[in-house]
């Protein structure tokens, strides 16, 4: 993994044997590696049930971090990862996060953070998979669609509360152009109504490694920064959140154009 | 408030809220179809009217029959004129 260096982007197309070679290796991995952890997994609760000596939701977020961080390295001879600007986020403090979306694969990514405790905030259609949904149930993810504002409002609560932090897809779906979409209010008024700041989280390259509506891998470079923290006390009143949403997606939209440039 | 300030109070709170292009906002706009709301919305778009015109819609059943703006400004307009 790389920190913060610029890296000159080749943009030749890859070799069909190696399109080939890549995607008989990641995916093939990637299948050893659901089925390795699905197996482990009731060993690997119980032993860090018994030695972290957390809670159970908290154990199965950094199991599933620990997933993530597998996946990255099942990728990594064919996925340059670049983490930037990392040091602005605190491990143990409370955060929200809000980040861009572009490829199913972004909330592999996440494990590129330097916090494991992430509680996600999904749409309901993810708790309708059974395979997933056990694990989401057990991280007490969020369902924002199934859920009340109060019941998503406390549960984040009760993350933040714990050191935690919860994140958010503002633009609730894959972007199709790469470009910003519209973004949702719901992640800017939990983290105006529960007091924490807010850091914004860039993310670029998975449109290339899996460009939605596809199934072959492609060789790239995956890029997340951090961006500063946002105190979002300083946004009061009933149209508050509005206004730090449209802060946050202007703070974005120049630093993922800097990132598409190749510039830090 | 006459029916073209409560036109544009609905209008300019949704634009606001929801990151609508006034242009589409005409008032036979499908708010699912044509201008992308969904349900993640139609919370949003219950509180958005309540602050703006201070009135409590949430447990009103003609509320989930809205489709278009224009339902929500016929709505809107019969709550606020009382009627």
């Amino acid at each position: 993994m790389i920190d913060s260096n610029k890296i000159a982007v080749t943009s030749r197309p890859p070799h069909l044997a190696m399109l080939v070679l890549m995607n008989l290796w990641c995916y093939g991995l990637l299948l050893l590696w659901t089925l390795l952890g699905i197996l482990v997994f009731p060993f690997a609760f119980a032993v860090g049930l018994l030695f972290l000596r957390c809670s159970a939701d908290r154990v199965m977020r950094w199991f599933i971090w620990i997933y993530g961080r597998g996946w990255m390295l099942l990728m990594s001879p064919f996925v340059q990862f670049r983490r930037q600007q990392m040091e602005l986020i605190e491990t143990g403090k409370p955060y929200l996060l809000v980040v861009n979306h572009l490829s199913f694969f972004d909330t592999y990514c996440m494990a590129m953070l330097p916090v494991y405790d992430i509680t996600f905030a999904v749409r309901s259609w993810p708790f309708r998979m059974f395979w997933y949904s056990g694990f989401m149930r057990l991280a007490r993810y969020l369902d924002v669609e199934g859920s009340s504002w109060d019941e998503i409002l406390s549960n984040s609560n009760s993350a933040f509360a714990a050191g935690g932090t919860v994140l958010f897809f503002p633009e609730g779906h894959r972007s199709r152009d790469g470009q910003l979409q519209r973004f949702y209010s719901g992640g800017f008024k939990v983290a105006i109504a529960a007091g924490v700041p807010l850091v914004p989280l860039c993310i670029d390259g998975t449109n290339r490694l899996l460009p939605p509506g596809r199934k072959w891998l492609h060789p790239c470079q995956i890029s997340l920064r951090a961006l500063s923290p946002i105190n979002t006390a300083d946004f009061k009143g009933q149209d508050g959140h509005i206004q730090l949403r449209k802060l946050v997606k202007k703070r974005m939209g120049i630093a993922l154009e800097e990132m598409r440039k190749g510039g830090v | 408030m006459t029916e073209q300030e409560v036109i544009e109070l609905i209008d300019s709170s949704l634009a606001e809220e929801f990151e609508l292009a006034r242009a589409d906002m005409t008032p036979e706009a499908n708010i699912y179809e044509d201008l992308g709301l969904d349900s993640l919305d139609t919370v949003d778009m219950v509180i958005v009217l309540e602050g703006a015109f201070n009135f409590k819609i949430r447990e009103e059943e003609s509320v989930r029959a809205i489709r278009t703006l224009g339902d929500i400004h016929r709505f809107v307009f019969e709550k606020v004129s009382g009627l």
